[in-house]
C-alpha cells in the first residue's frame, strides 16, 4: 500500500476541518480542543495537533489529507506534515483583519515545500464579508510574480472543496486526463 | 448570411407574436439563417403550435394540403399524435435544434418532385423588397451576421413577405426591438449547452489557411460581449460607475464593487450573445459617481465577471476573437474564480498549462489531445477578462507537438484522485 498525502493549512478558523470533512471517505480524525486563548473568540473549539482525512484510490492507494493547527504556536507541526507531501492548499479566511499578511505569512513558511510540489489558494467566508475580492488577492500575488489558483470556497461544500484540489492536481501536472473538468 | 447555402424555409402556425418573434431570433442569430420563416404555402417544414385554439382542427387541414411536409409540433402537454416531430414546452434550444434537423433530413430523404416550391413571384419579391425598403428604413434593427456582412435579405424583410396577421411590425430600438430579443431569450434557457460552430473543420484546422482561420475568428467588439467588455474596464480605469445601453435594458457598471446593476430578468442578455450590433446602436455613458445606483425593485446586481466570462462563452461557440494569433504562446496570468464561474471543458487543464509555461492555442489543443474549440472558448473567456495575454515576442513561433511539461511521477495517482473527485 501507497500512501500520499495533501496538506491543508491556514489561520485559524479558515475552514480547514471542514474542508477536510467535505471531502474525506470517512470521518475524519480531528484533535479538536476547546479554544482557551485568543481563539475561542474565533469559534469553540480548534486543532491542537492536526485533522485527518482519507480518499481511497484504485487498488491498495490511499491519499491522505492532513490539516495543519492554525496557531503559529504549533508551527514546529508544519514540517512534520508536509513530508511526502505532494502539494498544498492554503485556506483563507476572508473576515480576518488582515487576510493578505495571513497569505504572505503561509505561503513564506511553506515556501520550500510549494516550490517542490504547488499550493491552491480557497478564501473561504466570502459570504460573511465580500471584501477583499479575489482580484485583491492576485493583485497582491502579482507582486510576486506567481500564477497561483485563487477560488472563492464554501469549505462545506465538496464540490468548492474538489475545485481546488483539482485546480492542484493540474497544476502539478496539466497533462491529467479529465473527461468532465 | 452566415450559411450560404439556401435556407430552409420555416411557416410557423398558430403562433402567438411572442412565439413567432421568438422563433424569428433563433433562426437568425443562432442558426445563423439556416431557417427561414415563411408563410404556408412556401414552407418546406411547418411548425404548429398545438395549444392554440382549433390547433387540431388547422392541423388537419394543413395535413390535408400538404401531406408530405414535415411537421414539428410544439405542446405544453406530452401529446405524441401524428406523424410528427414533437418538442414540448417551455422550448429547449437543444431540442428545436435537434427537431429541425429531424425534419430537416425527412425533408432531404422526401423524393424532389415531392419537396414543396416557393411559390412567391418576382414580382411579388420586387414588390416586398420596395415595399419594405419604404416602410422599414427607419425601424429596421442594423443586424449583422455572423460573418459581419449586412444581411442581403434583411430578417424583416421576410417577415413582411410572409408574416401572419396576427403578428405586429418590428419597431424602432428601444421599444419593441427590445422586447423582441427579450422574448427571445425567455425561451432559450440560459443553462443550454453551447453548440459549437463547425466542430468537424477545427479537428482539421490549419492556422495557416486564411479561410479556416476566417471561419474561427469574429468580430468581439460588434457584440453585447464587446461593448460590455469595453465598459467594464473603461470604469476600472476612471473609477466611474458606467450605463451601457443598446437593444437591451440598461446595464449599469458599479465600479467599486465589480459589479453591474440589471433587471431582474437578465438571461435575455446571453441570448444576445449571437448578434451583432452597429456602434451607433449602443451608448457607453460615464455616470457622476453621486448618483444613486441603489437597485430598484426591478432589477438585480450581478458579480461582473461572472457575467463577462459567461457572456464571451456563450459569445465564442468556438470561434476567438479577429487578430487572434493561432501560434502565440499564450501565458495565463489570472486563474478564473472557477468555484464562482461555469468550468468549460478542459478548462482548469489549459489554465494550468498556460500557467505552468505559455503554450499557442494549437499546440495546447495538440499536447492535450482535447478538440480545439475547448481552447477556444476557454481562451475567448479568459481573454475578454484580461486572464491572459500572447507572448508577443514569440509571436510567431512554429508550431510543435512535444510536450510543453514532463509527465509527473505520480501521474497515476493523481489520475485515480481525479477519477474519485469526479465520481463522487
Amino acid at each position: 500500500m501507497t500512501n500520499y498525502k495533501i496538506i491543508f493549512t491556514g489561520p485559524v478558523g479558515a475552514g480547514k476541518t471542514t474542508a477536510i470533512s467535505s471531502i474525506s471517505d470517512r470521518p475524519p480524525v480531528s484533535t479538536d480542543k476547546v479554544a482557551t486563548d485568543m481563539t475561542r473568540n474565533v469559534k469553540k473549539t480548534t486543532t491542537v495537533a492536526c485533522d485527518y482525512g482519507t480518499v481511497r484510490l484504485n487498488g491498495s492507494d490511499c491519499l491522505h489529507l492532513y490539516g495543519t493547527p492554525g496557531q503559529q504556536r504549533f508551527d514546529f507541526m508544519w514540517d512534520i506534515l508536509t513530508t511526502g507531501g505532494i502539494g498544498l492548499i492554503l485556506l483563507l479566511d476572508n473576515t480576518r483583519p488582515d487576510p493578505f499578511q495571513d497569505m504572505e505569512f503561509f505561503l513564506d513558511q511553506f515556501q520550500d515545500f510549494i516550490n517542490q510540489t504547488q499550493v491552491a489558494i480557497g478564501v473561504t467566508q466570502t459570504d460573511l464579508k465580500s471584501a477583499p475580492c479575489i482580484d485583491d488577492y492576485h493583485k497582491h500575488l502579482d507582486k510576486q510574480g506567481s500564477t497561483i489558483p485563487i477560488f472563492e470556497v464554501d469549505a462545506r461544500k465538496r464540490q468548492d472543496v474538489s475545485l481546488l484540489i483539482k485546480a492542484l492536481l493540474f497544476s502539478l501536472d496539466p497533462g491529467l486526463v479529465e473527461n468532465n473538468d | 448570411m452566415g450559411n450560404h447555402a439556401k435556407p430552409v424555409r420555416i411557416a410557423a402556425l398558430g403562433m402567438e407574436q411572442r412565439t413567432y418573434s421568438t422563433l424569428q431570433l433563433f433562426f437568425h442569430g443562432h442558426c445563423q439563417d439556416s431557417y427561414v420563416l415563411v408563410e404556408e404555402k412556401s414552407a418546406d417544414i411547418s411548425i404548429i403550435d398545438m395549444d392554440g385554439f382549433q390547433a387540431y382542427r388547422m392541423l388537419e387541414e394543413h395535413k390535408k394540403h400538404y401531406p408530405d411536409q414535415p411537421s414539428i409540433l410544439i405542446s405544453l402537454s406530452d401529446n405524441k399524435a401524428h406523424d410528427a416531430v414533437y418538442v414540448r414546452k417551455p422550448i429547449q434550444l437543444e431540442a428545436l435544434s435537434s427537431a429541425l434537423r429531424s425534419a430537416k433530413k425527412r425533408l432531404q430523404q422526401q423524393p424532389v418532385a415531392k419537396i414543396s416550391v416557393p411559390k412567391i413571384s418576382v414580382k411579388e419579391v420586387a414588390e416586398a423588397k420596395a415595399s419594405v425598403a419604404k416602410n422599414t428604413a427607419k425601424n429596421t434593427p442594423k443586424l449583422q451576421t455572423a460573418d459581419n456582412t449586412p444581411n442581403a435579405v434583411p430578417p424583416v424583410l421576410n417577415d413582411v413577405i410572409h408574416r401572419p396577421k396576427t403578428v405586429v411590425k418590428h419597431a424602432k430600438p428601444g421599444s419593441n426591438h427590445f422586447n423582441q430579443y427579450r422574448y427571445a431569450a425567455d425561451a432559450l434557457t440560459e443553462d443550454t449547452d453551447i453548440e459549437l460552430i463547425d466542430t468537424k473543420l477545427a479537428a482539421r484546422f490549419n492556422p495557416l489557411n486564411p479561410v479556416q482561420v476566417a471561419k474561427f475568428q469574429y468580430q468581439s467588439k460588434q457584440t453585447l460581449q464587446g461593448y460590455f467588455q469595453q465598459a467594464y474596464f473603461m470604469a476600472l480605469q476612471k473609477k466611474r460607475n458606467i450605463v451601457l445601453k443598446g437593444a437591451w435594458r440598461p446595464i449599469t457598471i458599479l465600479y467599486k464593487s465589480k459589479q453591474l446593476r440589471v433587471e431582474k430578468n437578465f438571461r435575455h442578455l446571453y441570448a444576445l450573445s449571437g448578434m451583432f450590433f452597429d456602434k451607433s446602436e449602443v451608448s457607453i455613458a460615464v455616470l457622476d459617481n453621486s448618483v444613486d445606483c441603489e437597485p430598484s425593485i426591478h432589477e438585480t446586481v450581478l458579480p461582473a465577471e461572472p457575467f463577462l466570462w459567461k457572456l464571451s462563452m456563450r459569445t465564442s461557440r468556438g470561434r476567438v476573437p479577429v487578430d487572434t494569433n493561432f501560434t502565440a504562446p499564450i501565458k495565463l496570468i489570472r486563474w478564473p474564480n472557477f468555484t464562482r464561474t461555469i468550468v468549460t471543458p478542459h478548462a482548469l487543464r489549459i489554465a494550468a498549462l498556460w500557467a505552468k509555461r505559455p503554450t499557442s492555442l494549437v499546440d495546447t489543443a495538440n499536447y492535450l489531445a482535447i478538440p480545439l474549440q475547448y481552447v477556444f472558448i476557454f481562451y475567448n473567456a479568459a481573454v475578454s477578462l484580461n486572464f491572459v495575454t500572447p507572448e508577443m515576442a514569440k509571436k510567431d513561433r512554429t508550431t510543435t507537438s512535444s510536450p510543453p511539461v514532463k509527465r509527473h511521477q505520480y501521474r497515476k495517482i493523481f489520475q485515480d484522485l481525479l477519477d474519485r473527485l469526479r465520481n463522487n
